[in-house]
């Protein structure tokens, strides 16, 4: 559980740096180990060797002073012996002390100055016939390797020599410090070459990066730099293809966006062309016939009070009224003159009148506009009212609606909201669905928005948002 | 990941058991100086007695350590063995009454007893007699014949005072009508017997004079000397060097040491030490037989200054 935590741990750190830090890392941390291993052998073999050698040493220079000092010893000559201790020490500097104890125990030579560390006497013995004794002693300047050696096979004395460790210790800390400084260099250059290396590495990548995050904002132009003929290579070439691919199909998606709204355009302005002048005719010409028919079967039924067929003609008339009416409310409902004539406010404030007698659903609306909107832009607005209060009858069963047109700026806003059952957004319902779609399209064309917010038992909303420069949007696609 | 880790412990363990394999025996600290403690003195007065170098102090020790723990054991008293360098500064400790008892060479004996009466203690019996010779040796390669072939030679003397190892040779040379300045191309001084024949047996020295005991001895004790060496000369015979005693020391000790080394002999205790220094028995001896050592030292006198 721990060892799970301690991983997670460190892959948490390491997961958290950058690339670049983590070849860093890889880098100083296999020089520093190497480093650390190799000097911590270095220094064990080194002190292992030095401090045989000392010990064999040790061995060799007492035996020679021993087998040197015998003479002297027994000749009693104590200036030889001193003069011999002397050279001793002087021939070796690793020597610390040498000295000469006879058979008696007592110190007839040493290479003291001022005097005599007494305890050092029985730190070491060697027993009459051992070919030497090597005993390690700690002293205040280190360790002393000391080694006695019996003059004579110990008949005469003994004769021993301390040698100082301090070399060893002073070799150790040159090694150390030379590795260090090693180690030291090394990382400096591994650091310089783990920059090197990770900005070869990583500037491919990140230039990747870089173009992907273009790429998904919709700029098709940037393409990467194959730098080496390896794996990311292949991956800039792939990059480079699919960017290409992707422009290739954007800019025919756009074309085709282009041409689909143009039609788009063409269609819904032919179609509101061509109900107009429909429109236009039933109003103009079939009204005019059809009231011409009216008023000549009223002077009939005038003129010809007694005529059997009088009956017959008031019902012609009836008709012919009726038809009239059904006429005019074609041509409304094709198109509203007063759209033309008189504006959105105007045009809004009809159809609501009479979709509120048709329905009998109040309908509370409000209009804030000081002027006349562009023709295109009303038009759609008016559509876009008209299809939501068609959906309202038809689907909502609603009590009461609300109509709000205002302008804010260069946009105009539109909220239509009823109190109805509402209906699920994401659903796609055939007809109903259409209409929806032929909103947003409309609103779309003049870069429009149509949202719609509903929910059952909550009502519906739908928002409408159209800038009111359009020109020189459209002009963009 | 986990070699890494073996690999660290390895290094870890190998080097945690590193040094140092020995164990520290003790401390020490090597600036607390302090004076050397005087030496007690003995429980009881040592008999010192002096060897003069006729063989090397090393050998000295050894041939003499068996005597020596003879005559502790039957005096009850430790005995000192004393070595100089030269004969001289061995006559000095015996004039002087530094030393109770001494081994001497037979030229010494005569020079000491003649400027401040050294006395005659005994002298060591040798193939039954108490005569000595000095003998002339010359590697076994050389041709020469006798002393007069040695000329331009390199020479080896033992001592300046010995009457084998420079007497005898300096006193050929004479009768030759040179002086070893002018006959030898070179001489040099070993200062013991043994290490004039290990000169010549090594080649350092054409020749050299040497005690004929000493000779026997070394010869007896390392056979392939002979194949090393050989005597192209052997001198009359001349009185053995003799145990003499200082003109201080007490005449109790000088009648109980007379009487111990006189009896020697007949103690079968005292074989190795007699056997050790190649002696078979201790004898009196009259100052008269050194009087050819005298005649022959009229004519070679021994120098003032060694």
């Amino acid at each position: 559980m721990n060892m799970q935590r301690l991983s997670q741990r460190i892959w948490d750190i390491a997961g958290g740096v950058s690339v670049r830090t983590k070849i860093l890392g890889i880098v100083l941390g296999m020089v520093i180990l190497l480093g650390l291993g190799v000097t911590i052998q270095a220094r064990y073999a080194l002190t292992a060797t030095m401090n045989a050698q000392l010990e064999e040493q040790s061995i060799s220079a007492s035996r020679d002073l021993a087998a040197r000092s015998t003479d002297p010893i027994l000749l009693n000559d104590l200036l030889g012996l001193h003069d011999l201790l002397k050279e001793t020490t002087a021939n070796n500097p690793n020597i610390r002390y040498a000295f000469i104890v006879d058979n008696r125990g007592q110190i007839i030579a040493h290479t003291f100055e001022g005097g005599f560390p007494l305890d050092l006497i029985s730190l070491n013995t060697a027993q009459a016939g051992e070919h030497h004794h090597t005993a390690l002693i700690q002293t205040d300047e280190g360790l002393v390797w000391d080694t006695a050696v019996p003059i004579l096979d110990g008949k005469v004395g003994t004769a021993r020599i301390g040698l100082s460790d301090a070399s060893v210790r002073a070799a150790l800390s040159t090694l150390t410090a030379q590795l260090i400084l090693t180690i030291v260099l090394v990382s400096i250059t591994g650091v310089l070459v783990a920059v090197l290396l990770t900005w070869i590495l990583t500037r491919p990548i990140i230039s990747l990066a870089n173009a992907t995050q273009a790429v998904a904002k919709g700029d098709f132009s940037p393409r990467v730099q194959r730098w080496a003929n390896d794996e990311i290579g292949d991956l800039a070439e792939a990059f480079n293809s699919m960017t290409e691919e992707l422009a290739r199909t954007d800019g025919l998606r756009k074309e085709r966006e282009v041409l689909r709204r143009q039609l788009l355009e063409k269609v819904i302005t032919t179609q509101e062309d061509e109900r107009r002048r429909i429109a236009r005719e039933l109003h103009d010409s079939t009204s005019q016939n059809l009231t011409s028919l009216i008023v000549g079967l009223r002077v009939m039924e005038t003129n010809c009070a007694q005529c059997a067929s009088i009956s017959k003609a008031t019902d012609l008339r009836d008709v012919a009224s009726k038809t009239l009416d059904e006429v005019h409310d074609l041509s409304m409902r094709l198109r509203p003159r007063v759209l033309d004539d008189l504006g959105l406010s105007a045009a809004l404030e009809r159809l609501v009148s009479e979709w509120q007698a048709r329905y009998k659903i109040p309908v509370d609306i409000a209009i804030q506009l000081s002027e006349r909107l562009p023709g295109d832009l009303e038009t759609a607005i008016y559509r876009i009212i008209q299809e939501t209060l068609t959906n309202i009858a038809r689907h909502a069963q609603a009590k009461s609606a609300s109509i709000l047109v205002e302008r804010h700026g260069d946009m105009v806003r539109a909220i239509v909201e009823d109190d109805g059952i509402g209906f699920d957004t994401n659903a796609n319902q055939g007809e109903r669905h259409l209409g929806l779609l032929g909103m947003r399209e409309r609103a779309e064309l003049l870069n429009g928005t149509v949202a719609i917010e509903s929910s059952p038992e909550h009502g519906t909303s739908v928002f409408i948002e159209i800038p009111v420069q359009n020109e020189k949007l459209e002009a963009s696609l | 990941m986990k070699k890494v880790f073996l690999l660290i412990l390895m290094i870890m363990t190998v080097s945690c058991s590193s040094l140092p394999e020995k164990e520290v025996v003790g401390s020490v600290d090597l600036d607390n100086l302090q004076p050397l403690p005087t030496p007690d003195g003995h429980s009881a007065v040592p008999l010192r007695i002096a060897v003069a170098a006729v063989i090397s102090p090393e050998g000295t020790v050894q041939s003499y350590s068996p005597l020596l723990l003879y005559l502790e054991e039957k005096l009850n008293r430790p005995v000192e063995l004393i070595q100089r360098k030269t004969y001289l500064e061995v006559n000095d400790l015996i004039e002087h009454g530094e030393v109770d008892v001494a081994f001497v060479c037979t030229s010494a004996y005569v020079e000491g007893h003649d400027t401040f009466g050294m006395e005659l203690l005994a002298a060591p019996q040798v193939d039954g007699k108490t005569v000595y010779n000095s003998v002339l040796i010359a590697p076994s390669s050389s041709t020469a014949k006798n002393m007069s072939d040695m000329r331009g030679k390199v020479f080896a003397f033992t001592d300046p005072i010995s009457l084998s190892g420079r007497v005898y040779p300096t006193y050929l040379v004479h009768e030759l009508g040179y002086t070893p300045e002018e006959f030898f191309a070179r001489t040099f001084f070993t200062y013991s017997h043994d290490e004039a024949i290990r000169a010549v047996a090594s080649g350092v020295a054409d020749g050299a004079a040497v005690d004929s005991l000493v000779y026997e001895f070394a010869i007896a004790r390392d056979p392939s000397l002979v194949d090393k060496i050989r005597v192209i000369h052997r001198s009359p015979d001349f009185g053995i060097p003799p145990v003499v005693v200082s003109p201080f020391t007490r005449p109790q000790i000088k009648a109980d040491l007379q009487s111990l080394l006189l009896k020697m002999s007949n103690d079968p205790n005292a074989i190795d030490a007699l056997a050790s220094i190649g002696v078979e028995s201790f004898v009196m001896i009259d100052d008269n037989a050194y009087n050819s050592v005298r005649e022959l030292l009229g004519v070679i006198p021994i120098p003032d200054i060694p």
